[in-house]
């Protein structure tokens, strides 16, 4: 097995490997060699854009094959004996989606202001005081969940029943939605691509809270270039210290259960290791430490978009 | 060649698991079989060059120079030579450089490999170091997967079908059934290989050729005369990794090699009767074809839709039949070539073997006088 220094030297080239490349070769290597998992490993030899070839994992196999394009992502490869966690650039086959002709007229649409991060960190905090710092530019986008509305919640959340919600979702009108399970119930969240497109036809910009599959839906329905995302993280050196802060300013914001708490942190974990593992979603990885500054420099991208525009 | 070099003498062990015997009991039988066979004795050997791979992961030894030196009664002095799965012949490459040079008159050269002593996963760990450990490896990819990849590549390129991929294994199992060294000497059809375990798709595990122990010997003289001498003995590189490489689909370590080969046994291709080559998995066998120009680009397969009589491919079985023990297997082809031109009374033969994905290739020309 390689050992770790040659591990080290080997990811030193690792930031070469995050761009995109096609497939020129492809094998599914039934038994891996000691020290990695025993499931079989997808394996292909990569053209990446600027030409030099790497051998790389694959995510999955659906729609990979000669000739397809990939794109990078960062993923868990193995844990040595030692405790060491490899990470390395696996590939993701792109799916391809036809380009309808009326969608031409709209390439790029406008952008969206996401905010992401795990429970806790101040999202709903952060995305309120920003429309409410600037009104005249932004507009949130109002959520729609099938969870049930409580106590501190504000017009942020649309209700809706589960079968509503997937009357919607048939009809196309949600353009991103997620599952966030708690322990008793399924809750559904999602946006609709017409609140979206209203705020862009007053002239604003939409603002919406979003995770990983929220944003994947947003960015493969609008354009990655329309997303201008932030990721917020709790202060905090470690993930664990990071925890802990959200574990009080949960407890300190009395709104949920214990139970609830719990699945929250359970989940906020995952959100964490979204903002490193699919740094491809984000373009600002911002700490709430001090709420006014963090309010600052996204008033700050605001007005450049604004004027960008 | 700068001199007439000789073959005085061949020995091997049959090709197998032999649970029973060490890594120095294998070499000690090829090498009494090798004495045997040539009319020199073991003082006349004055160096000795031993072949082989992994010796420190399967069988915690090294140092197999002295190891073997002492197997004769004058412990001569001795060298090792590495160079993955062409250890072998590189080591007989080695051997005509100093008997071309006047270094040594008589050269006793040993390929061994002791392989079933350590679990398959361990094996398949130690064989990684053929391939580039930076490049090829932390994606978790074992040798079956780096053919694999040439395989996708070659069959997305030319449109080999899995189901012709399969008569190279068939053909090869059915050459070894003839052949009493070999490790497996029964019978498969191509659908057997079609439907056997998926090793590294579109590879299947009768596509690849076994973990086997073995050890070959050949005494290689400029003072003993015999029937067969080398005609040619060259070698070539390529890069390590295949994330160098411009194309999986052929090799042109051996083009070079080839060329380098006729050019220095003055003869054309058509002149030569057997081909012994590296066949560590049935698609190389197909590019390998190609590669020493026996076929066209894409057309390998077709030296196995038919028998050729006036060429025969890997008649002692191959790597994939007769058994693949690394250091060995580029010795033993050459002592198969001279059985093959005693039988035939034909005059030229020739032997490929690689190392990695033919990041090492060497060609040996073996001249019946």
């Amino acid at each position: 097995m390689t050992n770790p220094p040659t591990q080290h030297r080997a990811q030193k080239k690792l930031r070469n490997n995050m761009q995109e490349g096609t497939i020129l070769a492809i094998t599914t290597v039934s038994h891996p060699p000691a020290g990695f998992n025993k499931a079989p490993r997808n394996i292909a030899l990569i053209k990446l854009n600027n030409g030099t070839r790497v051998l790389g994992c694959l995510t999955t196999m659906d729609s990979a094959a000669i000739g397809k394009t990939v794109r990078p992502r960062m993923q868990l490869q193995r844990v040595m004996e030692t405790g060491l966690r490899i990470y390395d650039v696996s590939y993701e086959p792109v799916l391809m989606k036809e380009v309808k002709q009326e969608s031409l007229d709209h390439v790029f649409p406008g952008y969206i202001i996401a905010l992401s991060g795990p429970s806790g960190v101040g999202k709903s905090t952060v995305s309120s005081l920003l429309v409410r710092t600037a009104s005249e530019y932004v507009e949130r986008v109002p959520i729609i969940t099938t969870r049930k509305g409580m106590q501190g919640d504000n017009e942020e959340y649309i209700h809706v029943t589960n079968t509503e919600f997937k009357e919607m979702c048939d009809r196309g009108e949600v353009v991103a939605c997620t599952n966030i399970p708690d322990r008793n119930v399924q809750r559904q969240y999602g946006y609709k691509a017409k609140d979206i497109e209203s705020i862009w036809t007053k002239g604003k910009i939409p603002v919406v809270v979003t995770e990983e599959h929220l944003l994947q839906g947003l960015s493969d329905h609008f354009g990655r270039r329309s997303l201008l995302s932030f990721g917020l993280l709790p202060p905090g050196e470690s993930k664990r210290a990071m925890l802990s802060q959200l574990l009080h300013r949960l407890r300190k914001r009395n709104r949920d259960t214990k139970e609830s708490i719990e699945d929250r942190i359970k989940n906020a974990e995952k959100d964490i290791d979204c903002l490193r593992e699919r740094n491809d979603l984000f373009d600002h990885i911002l700490v709430n430490e001090h709420l006014e500054s963090v309010i600052d420099t996204l008033v700050g991208h605001v007005m450049n978009t604004a004027k960008t525009k | 060649m700068e001199k007439a070099i000789y073959i005085a003498g061949t020995g091997m062990t049959p090709f197998g698991e032999w649970w029973d015997k060490s890594i120095r009991e294998l070499m000690d039988e090829a090498v009494e079989k090798a004495l045997e066979s040539a009319e020199c004795n073991a003082l006349d050997i004055d160096t000795i060059i031993v072949a082989n791979m992994l010796a420190e992961s399967t069988s915690n030894q090294a140092h197999l120079g002295p190891l073997a030196a002492n197997l004769l009664p004058h412990a001569p002095p001795a060298l090792r030579v590495e160079s993955a799965c062409a250890s072998g012949a590189i080591a007989m490459h080695t051997a005509c450089g100093l008997l071309e040079s006047g270094r040594s008159e008589t050269i006793l050269v040993i390929g061994v490999e002791k392989m079933t002593d350590i679990a398959p996963s361990d094996i398949s760990t130690a064989l990684m170091g053929a391939a580039d450990a930076e490049k090829d490896a932390p994606c978790g990819l074992t040798f079956p997967g780096i053919f694999g990849l040439v395989a996708s590549s070659y069959m997305n390129e030319y449109g080999l079908t899995r189901e012709d991929l399969s008569l190279v294994s068939s053909r090869h199992h059915a050459n070894a059934a003839k052949n009493p060294y070999a490790q497996f000497r029964n019978q498969v059809t191509p659908e057997n290989v079609t439907n056997s375990t998926k090793v590294a798709d579109p590879l299947r595990m009768l596509d690849c050729s076994p973990i086997s122990d073995g050890a070959a010997a050949c005494i290689l003289s400029t003072k003993f005369a015999s029937s067969f001498r080398l005609a040619a003995s060259q070698i070539a590189t390529d890069s390590v990794s295949i994330t160098d490489r411009a194309s999986l689909t052929s090799f042109p370590a051996t083009k070079d090699a080839m060329s380098k080969a006729l050019k220095e046994a003055e003869i054309e291709r058509d002149e030569i009767n057997h081909i012994e080559i590296h066949d560590c998995f049935s698609i190389a066998a197909v590019i390998n074809v190609e590669d020493l120009g026996f076929a066209e680009a894409g057309k390998g397969i077709n030296a196995y839709k038919k028998e050729n009589s006036s060429l025969t491919i890997n008649a002692s079985g191959g790597l994939k039949a007769c058994g693949h023990p690394v250091g060995a297997t580029g010795v033993k082809q050459i002592i198969d070539s001279v059985k093959q031109l005693h039988t035939s009374k034909k005059q030229f033969a020739l032997t490929q073997n690689f190392g990695g994905a033919c990041a090492s290739c060497a060609i040996h020309i073996i001249e019946q006088v």
